[in-house]
Formats: structure tokens, sequence, C-alpha cells
């Protein structure tokens, strides 16, 4: 057995890690536990980063690779968080002997099949809630962005947005000098949210413009691009004197080229921020040198069904059924939209993941994220460790290549969000799938991105956000190659 | 070389595969041999001019399924020129190439491409050469104190090698310029480049001027404005733009093209992989013929299908030889 521990907590798990080994061997002598699932076993201790998320305390997945044998779990995830004292035996337990059978109502309501998270009705939810902010913030009485670690986005930090203006100021100037110039110069924000970050923007852009006399302002023309139509309401407000030169465009992130293709190698320059990791993703997994596609099939643990079906005084067994009408239709599906949203947040607070791991060779039509071959992630797991879990990040890729068409021969796409530049980070900690308020939240595989978007022709470099001391998140700067 | 009017050909390359593409990245990790490299390539190469006479081409080229790209295929092969070999994580990148000396005359061993291209197909042949403003461009120069003048003696080397392969049978040859649009401002001394490269080539000569195809993306974007009056310089016989991706709108500016130049006209747009239709091309030729008689009109892609999927490729040059048929057809009335 191979015990995996990270040391994320200011406590470290010392004590509980005691009695996960003394627990699993006392199961290997009872016999509740075969030699060889023991021995092939790894568990990883304090794993959890995000506070709220999909899993149970203790989770195993199984892998189903091969047909003859037993299916036994091949990784057991502990969330020290969530341990409490005398719990843990029986949570082990229950996860070593639990198989793909639907367990018992009482235990838990299962709310779909096995599938690729990317498939999972948790992205439903997810699209829910972007559709219907403004209902959840009433509900809750509190804005998105105070779900935010820290309260704020950092992509509306001044100096940050200043530099961005000052290099692509620099950047229609060299054009400019060379005669290249377009007549109008157009530039696009993808997830505009309230629309503050595209205000500052243009107000600097405006001063620069003046100060420096150049004149290129009035040839802006500004899109600002969300998924909602809601949303980009909201954010009119910050642009209101630019509102000449700014469209507002419904477009969907993971392909902006669908609606802009007539601005195909016209835009000077793309900006998302935390888009990438709220788009969806699917998770893979090495071991033993064998490549695993992560499935998950989610569910209302049964305590939480029962609470539930008390509270909104439906039955469980209806839960499943009320969700998919929930997330076809809204909260005004229960006839009373607060009870419809008070349904809507106990499910996703309490829906979590079940998961099982699939052997990629059983999956002959696998569909890889777009751009990337499976020999070109072999190449690229050759640099990772041995055994590795990690994000596809397939909503990203798809994102970013129908997102760079748009560019430019000389535009810049500006990407800021939370990336994995490196395999090896995949073995400190959790990356997601978290729960931020409403929506999902994911780390981005930066490495793949790196990947296919060098094979695409495009140069993608990566920097630290330093203008916030502890943030987490980075720049992706991508540019055409030469 | 007997054609049809409005004779129709490709830039130079046509999809390059995926499988191609693996098979180049384990040469260059050795795991297969050169001899095995040569025969792949061979068998690619049968297949594109294959696939072209599919499709009706009047004018077929090897497709350039041996070039890892227009640069490196000529750096590796020019005398006097070193190349970091390890300096390039995909075979269509480039190397860092450069030269510290000046060139040494040797011949290129372009020649064999030619006669392998000749005892593949009946039909008229075209043979594709990177120029020297384009070479100059990517190769480092450390040597020669400018680079119009690093380009003029790429063009004195290579020179003799045209006159060779159109000894050896190349009717058609093409100068691939694309960087002159990325730089203007070197057009006269690109074009006197040029014109001492073709110098005394029996051959008839186009110069292929797009906005770049790098990874199947432009590298500039502008107005064919600045090509006139400099190009009318060039001793060619043809000039062979991009006009499908850009719209026709700086066709118009060819209006006035003297007799002697032939206008060959993009009518595929290679950066897309949706395929034409048969009709938006016929469309495309006769916005052509408005400003230039069909006598003089040649048609092609905006460039080479490079990075186009070989099922893309093919029926964007099937929709563009059945597009002509239709407006041959208007034309004869």
């Amino acid at each position: 057995m191979i015990l995996q521990l990270n040391h994320l907590q200011r406590k470290s798990a010392a004590s509980t890690t005691q009695e996960v080994v003394d627990t699993l061997y006392s199961l290997l002598e009872e016999g509740q536990l075969e030699q060889e699932q023991f021995a092939r076993l790894r568990v990883h201790l304090d794993w959890i980063q995000y506070r709220h998320n999909f899993r149970e305390c203790v989770m195993a997945a199984t892998a189903i690779s091969e047909p003859h044998k037993q299916h036994s779990p091949l990784e057991m995830h502990i969330d020290t968080r969530q341990v409490t004292p005398g719990a843990l035996r029986g949570e082990i337990l229950r996860t070593m002997t639990s198989g793909e059978t639907p367990a018992p109502a009482q235990e838990r309501v299962l709310l779909e099949d096995f599938q690729s998270f990317r498939e999972s009705i948790a992205w439903g939810f997810n699209r829910l809630y972007w559709h219907r902010l403004a209902d959840w913030e009433n509900f809750t009485g509190r804005g998105y962005e105070q779900a935010l670690p820290g309260g704020k986005s950092d992509a509306n930090h001044p100096v940050a947005v200043a530099d961005c203006v000052g290099d692509f100021w620099t950047l229609i100037r060299d054009l400019d000098s060379r005669k290249q110039l377009p007549e109008e110069i157009f530039v696009l924000e993808i997830g505009v949210g309230m629309g503050t970050r595209s205000g500052l923007w243009l107000d600097r852009f405006r001063k620069l413009d003046e100060e420096r006399g150049t004149k290129y302002y009035p040839r802006l023309k500004f899109l600002l691009g969300d998924y909602s139509l809601a949303t980009l309401e909201r954010s009119r407000p910050a642009v209101k004197n630019h509102l000449d030169l700014c469209s507002f465009i419904v477009l969907d992130a993971l392909n902006p080229l669908k609606n802009l293709a007539f601005l195909r190698h016209k835009i000077l320059h793309i900006h998302l921020t935390n888009v990438y990791d709220n788009l969806p993703d699917e998770e893979f997994t090495r071991r033993d040198g064998k490549l695993y596609a992560v499935q998950v099939r989610a569910y209302v643990p049964g305590p939480d069904a029962q609470r539930i079906s008390e509270q909104l005084q439906m039955p469980a067994a209806n839960i499943p059924r009320t969700v998919h009408r929930l997330l076809e239709g809204g909260p005004d599906y229960l006839n009373d939209r607060n009870r419809g949203l008070a349904f809507w947040q106990e499910v996703w607070k309490a829906m979590r993941l079940e998961e099982r791991l699939v052997n990629l060779e059983d999956l002959p039509d696998v569909a890889l994220p777009t751009g990337l071959h499976q020999e070109k992630l072999e190449e690229v797991l050759q640099g990772a460790p041995s055994d590795v879990r990690f994000h596809a990040s397939s909503g990203a890729l798809e994102s970013f290549q129908n997102t760079v068409p748009l560019l430019h021969p000389r535009g810049f796409l500006q990407v800021q969000d939370i990336f994995v530049t490196n395999f090896n980070e995949y073995r400190l900690g959790f990356h997601g799938p978290g729960k931020l308020d409403g929506s999902i939240v994911n780390w981005v595989n930066g490495v793949l991105l790196r990947e296919v978007g060098e094979r695409a022709g495009y140069d993608v470099h990566f920097a630290p956000f330093h203008y916030r001391k502890g943030s987490r998140t980075s720049i992706l700067y991508t540019t055409q190659r030469e | 070389m007997t054609l049809p009017i409005l004779p129709t050909t490709v830039v130079g390359s046509y999809s390059m595969p995926g499988w191609l593409e693996r098979l180049k990245t384990e040469f260059y990790a050795r795991r297969i041999s050169r001899r095995d490299l040569d025969e792949i390539h061979d068998t690619a190469v049968k297949a594109a001019i294959k696939d072209q006479e599919i499709a009706g081409l009047d004018i077929i080229s090897d497709g350039e399924l041996r070039r890892d790209n227009m640069i490196d295929y000529f750096a590796e092969r020019l005398p006097g020129v070193q190349i970091d070999h390890a300096s390039k994580k995909f075979h269509y990148d480039f190397y860092d190439s450069k030269v510290l000396g000046k060139l040494p005359m040797a011949p290129l061993g372009l020649v064999e491409d030619v006669k392998f291209l000749r005892a593949n197909t009946d039909r008229a042949t075209k043979f594709c050469v990177t120029g020297p403003h384009s070479l100059a461009k990517r190769i480092r120069n450390e040597y020669y104190p400018s680079e119009q003048e690093f380009a003029m003696d790429i063009a004195h080397v290579m020179n003799p090698e045209l006159k060779a392969i159109a000894k050896a049978g190349a009717q058609f040859i093409q100068i691939d310029e694309p960087n002159y649009s990325g730089f203007p401002e070197d057009l006269p001394w690109g074009v006197k480049a040029l014109n001492a490269l073709v110098e005394g080539v029996d051959a008839k000569i186009a110069v292929h001027i797009c906005y770049g195809n790098r990874y199947g993306k432009p590298s500039w974007e502008g107005s064919y404005a600045y090509l006139l009056p400099g190009i009318l310089d060039a001793n060619v016989q043809q000039l062979t733009l991009e006009f499908a991706r850009r719209g026709g709108e700086d066709l118009k500016l060819f209006r006035e093209l003297p007799p002697r130049l032939e206008l060959g006209i993009g009518v595929i747009d290679v950066k897309t992989q949706a395929v034409e239709t048969p009709h938006l091309v016929a469309e495309r030729i006769r916005k052509a013929l408005e400003v230039i008689p069909a006598e003089r009109l040649f048609i092609l892609p905006d460039c080479g299908c490079l990075h186009l999927g070989r099922d893309v490729a093919f029926g964007k040059l099937c929709a563009m030889v059945e597009g002509t048929r239709m407006v041959r057809k208007e034309l004869k009335g």
C-alpha cells in the first residue's frame, strides 16, 4: 500500500494517519480486505483544498479495467478536516466494500449514472447558477464576488489593468508605425461579470491615449462577451462612459468563434478572467503505468436527502426528478420561487460525486480534449510523476482553441486564472473541483494548455499575478509564434 | 505545356497527414532510419500527386511533403548555413539557423525532387522554391553587412539550382515570398534578389505573395497596395496572390497589370476547414474576371494546403476544379 501524505492544513494529519493505517491493517487481519487489495491501494490524506466540495470524508475510486477480476478500490481519499473521532473505521469499511451497484436509498439518492465529470449533472447546476445569478444572490443576500477568496476579483486590480493597457498601447503604436494598424481596433473581454474590469480598462486606455495624443480611442471597438444576457445587462453601468464603442455579445466561452467568426484574425487583444476555471472539465489518472478516465456519479447522501425531503415536504425518491426539472426550468418550476431556490441550494450543498476509474484502453471512443492526441498526452506524461491524477481541462482547451483564431496575427490573449503549470503540483494538493457559492471551480491544467497551444502555433507563457500578495492566480499570455 | 483556359493548380503544399507528422518526429528521435523516412516520403508524395490528379488539377506539385516547412528544407541545403538541430520541438517549427561566412557555391539537391515528380505524373508540373527575401528574413545573418546583401548571395547560390531544376523538366517554377507582406519596405531589394534568383532560368516563373500561413494562420494583415508599382520590376510571368480569405477588395489594384503578367488568384481559403462550394469558387473567379481577362488568369488556393485535413484539402481542390469548370462553360457560351 502506498500512503500519500500532504501537509495542506495548519495541523498535520499525523494522528489521523496512524488511525488510517491501524484501521486498514485490522481490516486486513479480519479478512475484510484482501491482501491484493491492500497491496495495490494508494491512500491520499489531507488532499482537500476547497472547503466546499463534492467529496465525502472517505471516498474510494474503483478501477474497472480488468473484467475478470473483482473490482477493487485503487485509490482512497481521506479529507482529514471532515474526520470525526471514532467514525473513520466505519467510513473506510463502507467505501472499501461498496461496489458499483446503487446503494440503498437510505444511504444515497443517485442523480445520474457514471460518466465523465464533463457530462455530469454538476455542470447543469453551474449553468443554472450563471443564468439565474440574480435570483441566487437575492436569495442568499450576497453577490457572487463576495464568494471569491478575499471577497473580490483580482481581475479588477488597477495596476494590473493599467499594465495591460500599456502593453496594448505599445502594440498598436508599433503596428501604426509600420502602417499595419487596422482602421477598427477590436478588443474582446470574455466573461465580463459586473463589467468592472472593462470599465477600468477603457478609462485607462482613454486617459493614456489622450496623454500621448495618439487618437486611438475613437477607433476602438470594445466587445463585452458573456454567457448570460443578464450578466451583460449588469455590466452596462460600469462602461457607461464608453457606450458608443462598446458592443454586448452573448457568447459561449467554449466557442467564441461561433458568434464572432466575422472577426477571425481581427481582434488585437482578448482577455478572460476566472472563466477557464469554471468550464466543464474531467480528470484522468495514471496508476501503475495505465491511464484511467475518472468517471463520476452524482448523488445526495441519504441523511441530506431525508432532511431536504422533510424541509421541502417532498418524498426523497422524488429528488432526482425534481432536480432535472429544476435544471430545465429554473427555480420557478417548484411553483414558489423561494421554495425552488431553497431546494436548489440544499441539493447543491449536499451533492457529492462517487468515482470510478476506467482504463482508457477500454474506452475506444474516449474523447480527449480538442487538440490533444493520445500520443501527445503520453509524451507529456513522460515528464510527469509516475502515478498522478490530473485535470484534462477539456473546456479550457476547447475555449482556447476556439478563441485564438480570432486574434489578429500580432494580437495577444491574456487569461487570468488558477493554473497548474507543472504536473508535480498535482502531488502537492487538491486542485478541484470545488464549489464556489453556486458554481464549480477547478484549477486549469496549464501544461496541457501550453502543449496544445504550441502545437497550434502559439507561444503560451504563465506569469504569477504579482499585483496582490498571496494571490493564487497566474496570467497566461499568448501570442502567435513565428 | 497545353493547358485549358483558367488552369487550376495548387500553391505548393498538400495536406500533411497526421501519421506523417508523427513519423517525422520518430525520425528526429532516431527511432526510424533516414532510408525508411525517404521511402515514407516517396509514398506520401505519390499519394499527394494522385489526389491532385483525381481532384482534376491541371498542374500538379509534389505536395511538398518532404519539407518540414518552407524555410528549413532550403536552409539545410544551402551550403554554409549552420543549423542547430536541437532547436525545434515540432518538425514544423523553424530551426535556429545562421550564416557565419560567405555562402559557398554548391548544389542544393532539389533536382531529384523534380525528377520524382515528373516520373509520377503525366500532367503539367510545378515546383516551388522559397525566395531569397523570405530565407534572409528567417536565417540569422551574422556575416553579411545587410539583409539585402545576404539575400542577393542566397539568390546567386540558388540560381544554378533553378536552372538545373528547369533542365530536369520543371516547366513551371513558383518562388514563394510571403515575407514581402510583413516587410513591405523591403520590396525594392526583395525584387532585386528575386530577379537575381530567376535570371536565365528557362521556365515559366511565378511569385507567390500571401499574408503568411504559419500553422494555418496569417502572419500579417494589410493591403496588397504596397506591391504596386514595385512588383512590376520583377522578371516573372505570374503573380500568385491570396484573395479568398481576405475578400476580393484588392483585386481592383491589378486592373492595370501589364499584359506580360498573369494573375494567379486564391479562390480557396486554406485557413478554415470549411469546404467551399463550387458556386462560391465560381463567384470568386467571376469577380476576378472583371479585372483581368481569362487568358491571363490561373486558379489556385490562397496558399499551401499543409494545415488542412486530407479530406478537407481534397474536398476544397475538388470544389475549386468544379467551380472553375462552371466558369469555363460560361466563357464558352
